[in-house]
């Protein structure tokens, strides 16, 4: 659990101060209302941040002794996220955004990543420089460049916050098609808005 | 690469990086500038070759009282300075034990003077010439004159006297009138001067000639020398002046112009070599900061470029590779001023030590590799350093 829960008695939740395990294959939604911890919560699974109590195992391994070369291995063959914020880069354009990812693993062609923009309506847009999308379309950005790598788990951090139900769905459907020719877990969060899907567990923070 | 390169470039300071080359091409030219001089001048005052007549060095006994009979070396002495380690070879003096008058015509006028000669081994003579011979019946004296004698004239007495400045050439023209005396014989000879040197402070004659001379003028045999020329290693080592002052021995030229003149090389050196550091430091900081503010202000797209899966390593290519090319053009840049620099002082140098010296910076390339070398290891440990510990953020 965060340290700064550390001090609280009232915890409740099925995540923090309990044992959990995130398995291959398997499709989770973890609720939470804000500031419960969760994108802590993805921080601590992606290595972004060590402010926790407990221990997170990655295939047996305590990923607090990981070092930042073989997190860059994880991050690139064996965990993709989609960030809350984001993280794309401003000065370049949202094709670019992408390319700096598939020019890292190379695991897509150019032509899967433009057939990706045209399905989520952004095919127009290749070049245009991200910091002038509005986040909705950022966001379909963001997802496809972390469809570019390897992995056996994908965390989205509020996926489909900035988007209408059709675009959520058609962005449901990549997911769910990617993550299964991997036959990797989907982890999504939400903080009320969620992915259409039949999720294995709920999980509460 | 191009991409990350798009994004890593922003903020890169032209200016920062200008000063930076600018302070690191002073400060590397002027180190390896000096440790350049420092190869090129050092052989020529320590080598075989050498300006200054360094390694030679000449032992006399103070006089003491005043009398009969200067202070000499007896066979014990020579044989014990003969063993010192510092010793590379020993030769005695010898000098006339019969008159000597020399005479020359000069402007019509006769000049005439008493005077002695001097003779040393030939290998401690700095002056090689196809005249330096004599065997007895020879008719013609060589002399050689220390180059003082010449100065002494030209800039001393021929301004006082108003008379004519002469030069070598026209002083080995020159036959001078010298008459031998001694044992009931007297025989005028031709003198002629065959060279000058700048090692021997006297008049001196081919040592054949000397044997010979004291034999059959003085009918002596040879005397306990008064001087003794040494040559050795380097004469303002401790023990030779330690030695030298425990046997009440005195040497002329002490402490030796090359210790000198090496020492005030080295004095220079380090001052200019020291400035040059100075500058490189100087140089190597802005350029840190530099590289610090650069990554501070791309700092969330460094941490970005980590969270997608960039290796720390990958992230600072761009930095190490534009360090990697600031460092290199800086040390071509200062190799070329200074091997421009070094053909211009090796032509002055060449004049004066009257042979070509070849000029190659090579000194200032080893030096100038292995610097540059430490200054990007340097600079690529402190941005991995600096992207680890952004990457790291915990």
């Amino acid at each position: 659990m965060p340290e700064i829960f550390a001090s609280r008695r009232d915890l409740h939740s099925d995540i923090w101060a309990t044992e959990v395990s995130l398995e291959r294959g398997k499709r989770y939604l973890i609720e939470a209302a804000s500031g419960t911890g969760k994108s802590s919560l993805c921080s601590y699974l992606y290595g972004q941040r060590g402010d926790y109590r407990g221990t997170i195992l990655f295939d047996g391994e305590d990923v607090a002794t990981l070092s930042a070369d073989r997190w860059s291995t994880i991050r690139q063959r064996h965990i993709s996220i989609l960030f809350q914020d984001l993280r794309l880069f401003g000065e370049l354009t949202a094709l670019e955004n992408v390319e700096v990812k598939n020019n890292l693993t190379h695991t897509q062609t150019t032509k899967q990543i433009v057939a990706w923009f045209e399905e989520l309506g952004i095919g127009d847009k290749l070049h245009s420089r991200i910091d002038r999308m509005s986040y909705g379309q950022q966001q379909r950005v963001a997802l496809i460049r972390a469809l570019c790598q390897p992995y056996e788990f994908i965390l989205l951090d509020e996926p489909i916050s900035h988007l209408d139900d059709r675009n959520s769905d058609i962005m449901r459907d990549i997911i769910l098609r990617d993550a299964a020719t991997k036959g990797a877990a989907v982890i999504a969060t939400s903080i009320g808005k969620h992915m259409n899907i039949d999720y294995d567990k709920h999980l509460c923070l | 690469m191009r991409l990350i390169w798009k994004l890593l470039r922003k903020h890169i300071s032209i200016f920062e990086l200008a000063v930076f080359f600018t302070a690191n091409l002073i400060g590397m030219a002027v180190i390896l500038a000096g440790v350049q001089i420092y190869s090129d001048v050092k052989p020529m005052l320590t080598g075989e070759r050498s300006l200054i007549g360094n390694e030679y060095m000449i032992v006399t006994r103070p006089v003491e009282r005043v009398g009969i009979g200067a202070p000499t070396f007896c066979a014990d002495d020579i044989a014990d300075i003969r063993e010192q380690p510092f010793v590379v070879d020993l030769g005695l003096f010898a000098a006339s034990q019969f008159e000597v008058d020399g005479s020359i015509m000069f402007n019509g006028r006769r000049l005439s003077t008493m005077m002695f000669f001097e003779a040393v081994p030939d290998n401690f003579i700095d002056v090689t010439s196809r005249d330096w011979r004599f065997k007895p019946g020879d008719a013609t004296i060589p002399i050689i004159l220390p180059r003082n004698y010449l100065n002494l004239y030209n800039f001393g007495f021929s301004q006082t006297q108003n008379l004519p400045q002469i030069t070598e050439d026209m002083i080995k023209r020159v036959e001078l009138g010298i008459r031998l005396s001694g044992n009931g014989r007297r025989d005028d000879y031709v003198g002629r001067v065959v060279g000058f040197s700048d090692r021997l402070n006297t008049i001196l004659v081919p040592m054949e000639f000397m044997s010979w001379a004291n034999g059959y003028y003085a009918d002596a045999d040879a005397d306990e020398p008064t001087r003794l020329i040494l040559e050795v290693e380097n004469p303002g080592a401790p023990e030779v002046t330690s030695y030298l002052a425990e046997h009440g021995y005195a040497a002329e030229d002490k402490p030796s112009e090359s210790s000198k003149a090496l020492f005030l090389l080295k004095v220079c050196v380090a001052v200019i070599v020291g400035i040059g550091v100075i500058f490189s430091i100087l140089s190597i900081i802005i350029l840190t900061l530099s590289i610090y503010l650069l990554l501070q202000k791309n700092i969330t797209k460094l941490e970005n470029l980590v969270l997608i899966g960039y290796t720390p390593s990958r992230v600072a290519m761009p930095y190490n590779m534009m360090t990697l090319a600031l460092n290199l053009s800086v040390l071509v840049l200062s190799i070329i001023i200074v091997a421009v620099a070094q053909s211009i002082y090796m032509g002055h140098l060449s004049d004066i030590a009257g042979f070509a010296l070849s000029a190659s910076p090579t000194t200032a390339i080893i030096v100038g590799v292995v610097l540059t070398a430490v200054i990007i290891v340097f600079n690529f440990s402190i941005i991995y350093r600096k992207i680890r510990d952004i990457s790291q953020r915990r």
